[in-house]
């Protein structure tokens, strides 16, 4: 029975000081993985800046920004129950039998009230089917639209601006005093307290609407996973 | 040390930052690209919310409207005055506020935030038919926009409009009338009659006697 021996490997000289070298590159490369992926799968890097794009232009720095309609002119359920609603095609009618019934881009909304068949807008703020989110809970308690939605006043494209994990509402629950305002002002985009629009005057004015409203949002996990 | 070690660990290094400015740059631009969710979990699950799509039915909504001539319970909309402004015999408006229903300060305040929801952006906020809409849809016909049928909303403190019942008032907000369309299915029932007493209110602030 044969048997071969191993041929001798000769390392040269140099490799000595790269062994050494290996285990930090180990630590290292971890530590880059780790950072790539809590950096790259963060819900800023995946969900922050969804603009998907609508079957029709619709522009809300046009309609609101410019016209000044309130989002209650629209979402007219959003003070009423969890679901703020996107708009039947009867709302857009209201004005568009009058104003510019020819407009091409318009085409799509007309087609749908003639025939009764909605239009397909795509949804932007969408939360894990696991979470319950009340809109009027919110709305009716001194949580402006804002400060979830951004300044959708000067939006062509209604992008996402918050990150809607677990983390951000818990925040919130946490610390609202810098989110409170008086709930008539909740659809104000540019809404300030007296002392003006900096993080202690809202800071400020906000404990003291908490105090006044006995503002508690529970943090308890059947708030929102029901 | 071989003289190749030195650079290939500054290129590794420069070729490693890559990544991290592909993703800083992504955090900072907008994308229609449907989101990425590595880990899904029960992200989607397979029910339907509000307003999504279904394609089991024709027209695509998962969320069916009732069969055509259903009563919801307590909603058979059978009180004349409350729903429709009007006597019993639909013949003439109403010139008072349904049963049950207070005229106070609370409700003008209700009728006034309704009002400037519902109505300012055409009747305008002080009801002289100069809303913000309006001026945009001169602006439109101005720059020779196509498609322009615009009429000049109604002033509320026109001499016929100043005589409107309640009744009447609260019937154009819920029927429309001419060129407006109806706000019944936008403004709740309670809040009509809040509008309609803050239009009064309206009227009677711009009139002066002579």
């Amino acid at each position: 029975m044969s048997w071969n021996a191993p041929q001798k490997v000769i390392f040269p000289r140099w490799v000595d000081p790269l062994v050494k070298l290996a285990g930090a590159g180990a630590v290292l490369g971890g530590a880059y993985v780790a950072m790539l992926v809590a950096y790259g799968a963060s819900p800023k890097t995946l969900d922050v800046g969804y603009a998907p794009e609508q079957p029709v232009p619709y522009s809300h720095t046009l309609h609101v920004g410019q016209l000044g309609l309130d989002c209650r002119y629209c979402h007219t359920s959003v003070e009423r129950g969890p679901h703020a609603n996107v708009p039947p095609t009867a709302t857009c009618m209201n004005c568009h039998t009058k104003v510019l019934t020819e407009s091409p881009q318009l085409a799509p909304v007309r087609e749908s009230a003639q025939t009764g068949k909605p239009i397909p807008w795509v949804r932007v703020h969408d939360l894990p089917d696991y979470v319950y989110f009340d809109h009027s809970a919110h709305v009716t308690r001194g949580i402006g639209c804002v400060s979830c939605h951004g300044r959708v006043d000067t939006m062509d494209i209604v992008q996402q601006v918050a990150t809607l994990s677990m983390a951000w509402c818990i925040d919130c629950h946490r610390h609202p005093e810098r989110h409170l305002r008086p709930p008539e002002e909740a659809t104000n985009m540019t809404w300030a307290p007296p002392g003006g629009g900096s993080v202690e005057a809202r800071e400020a004015f906000g404990r003291q609407f908490r105090l006044d409203h006995k503002i508690n949002p529970p943090t308890d996990c059947s708030t929102c996973h029901r | 040390m071989p003289p190749w070690v030195k650079p290939l660990g500054v290129t590794v290094a420069f070729l490693a930052m890559i990544p991290f400015a592909v993703i800083a740059r992504a955090r900072v631009t907008a994308s229609p690209d449907p989101r990425i969710h590595i880990i899904r979990d029960m992200d989607n699950q397979a029910y339907f919310k509000a307003q999504s799509s279904n394609p089991l039915f024709a027209d695509g909504r998962a969320m069916r409207p009732p069969v055509p001539g259903t009563v919801a319970r307590g909603e058979d909309e059978l009180d004349d005055h409350r729903y429709r402004g009007t006597t019993p015999d639909g013949a003439t408006y109403v010139d008072a506020f349904p049963e049950g229903l207070t005229v106070d300060a609370a409700l003008l305040e209700r009728g006034r935030g309704r009002y400037q929801v519902f109505c300012a952006p055409c009747h305008g906020v002080a009801g002289y038919g100069d809303g913000p809409v309006h001026h945009q849809a001169l602006a439109a016909i101005n720059r020779g926009r196509p498609g322009m049928e615009w009429v000049t909303p109604t002033s509320l403190h026109a001499e016929n409009v100043r005589g409107f019942q309640v009744g009447r008032i609260f019937h154009v907000i819920t029927n429309g009338v001419r060129n407006m369309a109806p706000y019944g299915a936008q403004v709740p029932v309670d809040d009509r009659w809040a509008i309609a007493a803050y239009v009064k209110a309206l009227q009677a602030s711009q009139r002066t006697e002579d």
